[in-house]
């Protein structure tokens, strides 16, 4: 009798254990697969040749006034300052053409985008002089004193809007900021205060498995109201061979000294980028020129 | 066959065959995290440079060919004079391999097709390692950190890969191991091997084995660099931008300074001013 029970518990031990440990099993398989697969690949911005070839933010209109943003009479300004100067074959109020970071929203209209999602971030992979987003999942909350960045400090939300099972929306709020920034190259400004939020949802067209949506919504000192941008992107291939390396500062005639930008001509001179533009300074050079 | 009997053979059944399963495909390691390089204190160079056990520069004692001895001399002969020398990443270009595995903080993501390091160098941001059984593509476009394949092994047969091995080819340049300009061969033809595993006695150490072969070098040259993991569990990302505040201004073969007034200085002592005959005005 005694030996039988012994049997019992066992068995019974062994069916616990047993049973835990697929239980444990389906859990974390579970998990896991809640997160989507279907975003891998190569993706590319969407372009209307018809209207935009820019990058701007709003891909359904040509970029500069043409994107129609609701920009205060004080910013509208600097837009129109802008445009004056790159005219005049200045850069205006676009540091992406100094090679600096283009931060957001100007990043995302870069091409060959990638995502990596992990229970705890997804991370974007750009191929830019904006290298990467990560976008933290991890339900923490805003840090005390983050340092202001180009791309800003995100943190993400994944739901299972259709109720599969299976998470197929991003949510993602972005902060803290640094700059200067622009929408687009004519220099469509964001405020100088950097205070710019930018909310995102990020999924999968239900129609087209091969279109991803990042619908954006800019709120910033610079614009009226909140700005919305459904900005779409094309899957170029499920399994990219390769990957291209996209280097500004490769080839950039643009030379800037003080305030004034100059071109850099393939001889290697200097030359003026705006008519009559006086060359630069050379009074710390105690030789004459060359 | 009782029910009770039936039931365990059923348990017993579901445990093999997860078992067996686990044997038949290794899990992949969990190397999530901040990796930050180490760095031997009281050597020249913190971590950028290539043997970190070693000062940078001739204190590497890179096994150079006489040819690119010579470029390594003029470069440091350059640099001397206020120049660039042999460090295009002076100018904001890429760093390229190996000089971007000198970053010091990388972050590793692996999933079973790619494993992913994502550096907080200024140009040198992302590698890709294809672990997906691919073949090298027929026409590689050139990259300054070239195209790596590879292969995850379970060494010590515990279920969990602990070592992959990445070769890295197809390259372009200009390139320097170090700021001293310290260089690899022109033709860019280097070869990297690499062996990324965790130390066996401290779980919190990765080890980076390189070796490369390339024709600025007499024998292949092999180094071991460390990182140990942020105990932080979200440490903080740099952003890290050459372009912000670099004084150095090229113009065709000459480097100038920028001065914080906005002004153009000579880098050399005599050194002419660029040439400005494409201007109708004078100089300021």
């Amino acid at each position: 009798m005694r030996n039988r029970c012994s049997r019992k518990w066992v068995a019974a031990a062994f069916c616990a254990v047993t049973m835990t440990t697929m239980a444990n099993g389906a859990a974390t398989a579970a998990d896991e697969d809640k997160y989507p697969t279907n975003w891998k690949g190569q993706w590319i911005r969407v372009v209307h040749r018809d209207v935009e070839v820019q990058g701007a933010f709003d891909q359904t209109k040509p970029w500069g006034l043409g994107q129609q943003a609701p920009l205060t009479p004080e910013y509208q300004k600097v837009h129109s300052d802008s445009m004056a100067d790159q005219k005049n074959g200045g850069l205006g109020n676009y540091p992406t053409a100094r090679c600096l970071p283009s931060g957001m929203p100007r990043m995302m209209t870069f091409s060959n985008q990638e995502y990596v999602i992990t229970p705890e971030t997804t991370y974007l992979l750009l191929t830019s002089s904006d290298h990467l987003r990560r976008i933290f999942t991890d339900g923490r909350d805003w840090p005390k004193n983050p340092k202001p960045t180009y791309g800003g400090y995100s943190i993400g939300k994944w739901i299972d809007e259709d109720g599969d099972g299976r998470y197929d929306l991003l949510e993602v709020e972005t902060r803290y900021f640094k700059g200067p920034r622009a929408f687009d190259a004519s220099g469509l400004p964001l405020a100088f205060d950097n205070q710019s939020i930018f909310k995102e949802r990020i999924y999968i067209d239900k129609a087209n498995p091969n279109i991803l949506h990042d619908v954006t919504t800019v709120i910033d000192n610079a614009l009226t109201r909140p700005w919305t941008s459904d900005r779409q992107y094309r899957r170029l291939s499920q399994k990219p061979e390769q990957w291209p390396e996209n280097y500004c500062q490769e080839g950039n005639a643009n030379v800037v000294i003080g305030k004034e930008n100059y071109f850099l001509r393939v001889d290697g001179l200097l030359m003026p980028a705006k008519k009559n533009q006086t060359p630069p300074d050379l009074k710390y050079f105690t030789q004459g020129q060359k | 066959m009782s029910y009770r009997t039936l039931f365990l053979a059923v348990a017993v059944a579901v445990v093999l065959i997860g078992t067996a399963r686990a044997a038949d495909e290794p899990k992949h390691p969990n190397w999530k995290g901040q990796w930050n390089a180490v760095v031997t204190p009281g050597l020249v160079g913190q971590q950028f440079k290539f043997d970190p056990t070693k000062d940078r520069g001739l204190g590497q004692q890179a096994p150079l060919t006489e040819e690119y001895k010579k470029v390594h001399a003029d470069s440091m002969a350059d640099q001397a004079q206020g120049g660039l020398g042999n460090y295009p990443t002076a100018r904001c270009l890429p760093g390229g391999m190996p000089r971007m595995m000198a970053s010091e903080a990388q972050e590793y993501i692996v999933t079973p097709e790619t494993t992913y390091i994502l550096l907080s160098s200024a140009n040198d941001a992302l590698r890709r390692i294809f672990t997906d059984g691919r073949d090298w593509p027929k026409d590689i476009e050139p990259t300054y950190q070239g195209y790596s394949i590879g292969r995850w092994s379970d060494t010590d047969g515990d279920g969990t890969y602990d070592l992959l091995e990445v070769e890295t080819r197809g390259f372009k340049g200009p390139r320097a191991y170090d700021a001293t300009g310290l260089p690899l061969a022109f033709d860019n033809q280097s070869v990297f091997k690499e062996r990324f595993h965790l130390d066996k006695a401290d779980p919190n150490i990765l080890h980076v084995e390189i070796t490369v072969i390339d024709h600025a070098l007499t024998r292949p040259w092999t180094v071991d660099k460390t990182f140990r993991h942020n105990r932080n569990a979200r440490p903080n990302w740099r952003e890290n931008v050459c372009n912000e505040g670099n004084a150095n201004i090229v113009i065709g073969n000459e480097n100038y300074l920028l001065r914080a007034d906005g002004v153009l200085m000579p880098a050399k002592k005599g050194q002419k001013p660029p040439d400005l005959r494409y201007f109708e005005q004078g100089p300021k």
